[in-house]
């Protein structure tokens, strides 16, 4: 019943940051670069229970969590909103629950099958 | 000033009047005398003070930013709307037409396509027996002049849709008074 218009073909549109998916992908990775480098910084800043290596593993993570993207303003705004986070997180603007709460260590996985959505009481 | 005292003649005494003229004048009020001279005269372009700062490179970037740039025509929006996650999969949104007011007769509010959400958990409040919901797009409803308008936006956001079909839309029956008679049909009444 429910269905997907499948639309092809391309379309004309104003630029935001990058004019070609070399110059989008070129952000991306200096926004990964700069993350990187601030990682051992962050550590020791925030004072929290999680080692360099964890935060490398989560950083590409959020990276690649958006690694299907083909629209080349999607990405510049991706990178615009990495580059405001990241200088909230270097000016610490953010907390320190803040910022653990990129590993969502207190979030419960909500059930999935029959009987544990039925143990939890919902549905 | 050259022109004021062109016009006023106190130059037209002085022996070399040409000599006087230039030494007196600045370029614009020479040229704002003869017109014709003023219009062929070429003037450096202009240089604004942020361009004027800018690399070739940089120069050659605004350039590019200010044309077009092609895309598919379909791109999801979702990544950057900063909604979470649950609330982009596994939401399905239902695209109807909302009916008429069956307390009137009147068709105002209608005419148009809406757009709602499908139901989640909801649970009735302990203390004052409210309806509750810890959905924020429960009561969401969005108003499109057309069907594909809304298809369009559900597509951006990247949620599943689906058509409820148009109440409005009823087959035509075909009536006619000389039905009563025909002569194949049992609608001929007797009468007597």
């Amino acid at each position: 019943m429910s269905s997907h218009a499948i639309r092809a073909g391309t379309k004309q549109v104003r630029p935001i940051l990058s004019t070609d998916r070399h110059e989008a992908r070129q952000r991306v990775l200096n926004l990964y670069k700069a993350w990187y480098r601030q990682l051992p910084y962050i550590v020791k800043q925030y004072d929290i229970p999680k080692s360099v290596d964890s935060l490398k593993q989560k950083l590409r993570e959020e990276f690649r969590k958006n690694d299907h993207l083909q629209d080349i303003r999607v990405i510049d705004m991706l990178v615009v909103k990495g580059q405001m986070e990241l200088k909230e997180t270097v000016n610490f603007w953010k907390q320190k629950g803040t910022f653990m709460s990129y590993f969502k260590d207190t979030v419960e996985p909500k059930p999935k099958d029959f009987l544990s959505k039925f143990l939890s009481g919902h549905n | 000033m050259a022109s004021l005292l062109l016009r006023s003649g106190a130059l037209k005494k002085c022996p070399n009047l040409k000599w006087s003229i230039a030494s007196l004048s600045t370029t614009s009020s020479r040229l704002s005398d003869d017109v014709s001279k003023a219009v062929k005269q070429k003037e450096a372009p202009q240089i604004t003070h942020d361009t004027a700062l800018l690399n070739p490179e940089e120069i050659e970037q605004r350039k590019r930013l200010q044309g077009y740039i092609t895309v598919d025509a379909q791109s999801n929006v979702a990544p950057i709307t900063g909604q979470p996650e649950e609330h982009v999969k596994g939401r399905l949104v239902r695209i109807y037409e909302p009916a008429k007011n069956a307390m009137q007769s009147g068709t105002d509010n209608t005419g148009h396509w809406e757009m709602d959400f499908d139901t989640r958990e909801r649970w009735e409040n302990p203390l004052m027996g409210w309806c509750s919901s810890g959905d924020p797009l429960s009561n969401m409803k969005v108003q499109f002049s057309s069907k594909e308008e809304a298809i369009r936006h559900c597509e951006k956001n990247g949620w599943e849709w689906y058509i409820q079909e148009s109440s409005f839309e009823k087959p035509f029956k075909p009536k006619s008074y000389g039905v009563n008679f025909s002569w194949n049909k049992r609608t001929r009444v007797s009468t007597k």
